[in-house]
């Protein structure tokens, strides 16, 4: 597992996060909450670009082309495979993911790697108002089983215990303890099998993107309304 | 707190109005920018930013508007 794996599963992570807090934008319990979800989203949709341009200056792009065809290629958690359509799903990922995102970027931040270190450190201020966000809708109390899944695959995210990145200032216990610490709780009781984790798409479940989300971030569905007759779009030699 | 037919609650239940102020420069007093409506300075804060972050602000501040003492209101001098 190297740096650039990391960053490219944290990049499609954020990607997908900032795509479903969208979806949230019309449907959310207020205005601001509707706001507040298109705010937030654009943030994601931001940091996943940010972090997706580190991987030439780390010196390994992992990206290939089978992420044209392939969903399953794509590294983000299994939570992100289907749209949420339970708002609860909204602050479960909202308050336990997105921290557990930004303590990965704090590990980065306050880590040894050049680039990461002073790319990244403006999403550490954008991130604070997500978790109060998230923070204080937790509060107000929701469902269980999407915090449990959410926890899950938090932990599944941070890595089995030892298995520290170089360049990180913190391996998978202390993102735990710094979760944890953000959060004011212990982390629920969850059985992780470590022995089907993909250390790639740092994930124990099988499974991939819906076939409408896969086929919006290729651009096909923008492709649906273009008008019949535009021309193709000239080449850029 | 009142829940939604889709069963989550709503922010609206028991949520506090708060007024948000912000200034471009340093020089510029603090003015009244909008409000927004939340449960806790948390929630505020965050729909604050979301709200009223369009413009390149170097400070923003959120109040209470119950904690707003008033000398007069509009019609009452």
């Amino acid at each position: 597992m190297s740096l650039s794996d990391l960053v490219l599963s944290l990049a499609d992570n954020k990607q997908m996060l900032g795509l479903r807090y969208a979806e949230w934008a019309t449907r959310a319990p207020s205005l601001e909450a509707d706001i507040a979800a298109a705010a937030m989203g654009l943030d994601d949709l931001g940091h996943s670009r940010v972090l997706y341009g580190c991987l030439e200056p780390l010196g390994y792009d992992p990206r290939t082309p089978a992420r044209e065809s392939d969903p399953a290629t794509i590294r983000n958690l299994a939570y992100f495979d289907e749209p949420w359509t339970e708002w609860s799903q909204f602050v479960a990922a909202n308050a336990v993911l997105d921290t557990a995102f930004t303590a990965v970027i704090e590990a980065c931040v306050n880590g040894s790697v050049e680039v990461l270190r002073q790319r990244l450190r403006k999403m550490l201020m954008e991130e604070r108002y997500h978790f109060l966000h998230g923070r204080s809708w937790l509060r107000s109390g929701i469902e269980g089983a999407p915090l449990l899944r959410a926890w899950q695959e938090a932990l599944e995210f941070f890595g089995p215990p030892g298995s520290d990145v170089e360049g990180l200032s913190m391996g998978p216990e202390q993102m735990r303890t710094r979760l944890e610490e953000q959060l004011e709780t212990k982390a629920p009781d969850v059985v992780i099998h470590w022995n089907l984790w993909d250390p790639l798409r740092r994930r124990a479940a099988e499974g991939a993107i819906d076939d409408h989300t896969f086929a919006m971030l290729r651009g096909l569905e923008e492709k649906k309304y273009a008008p019949p007759s535009a021309p193709p779009p000239a080449r850029v030699r | 707190m009142s829940k939604s037919k889709n069963g989550y609650r709503r922010v609206s239940g028991d949520a506090v109005e708060y007024e948000v102020f912000a200034r471009k420069a340093r020089v510029d007093p603090l003015h009244l920018v909008g409000s927004v409506v939340a449960p806790d300075a948390d929630l505020a804060m965050a729909y604050a930013r979301a709200t009223y972050d369009e413009e390149r602000w170097c400070e923003m501040a959120i109040v209470r508007k119950a904690d707003v003492i008033r000398l007069w209101s509009p019609g009452e001098q």
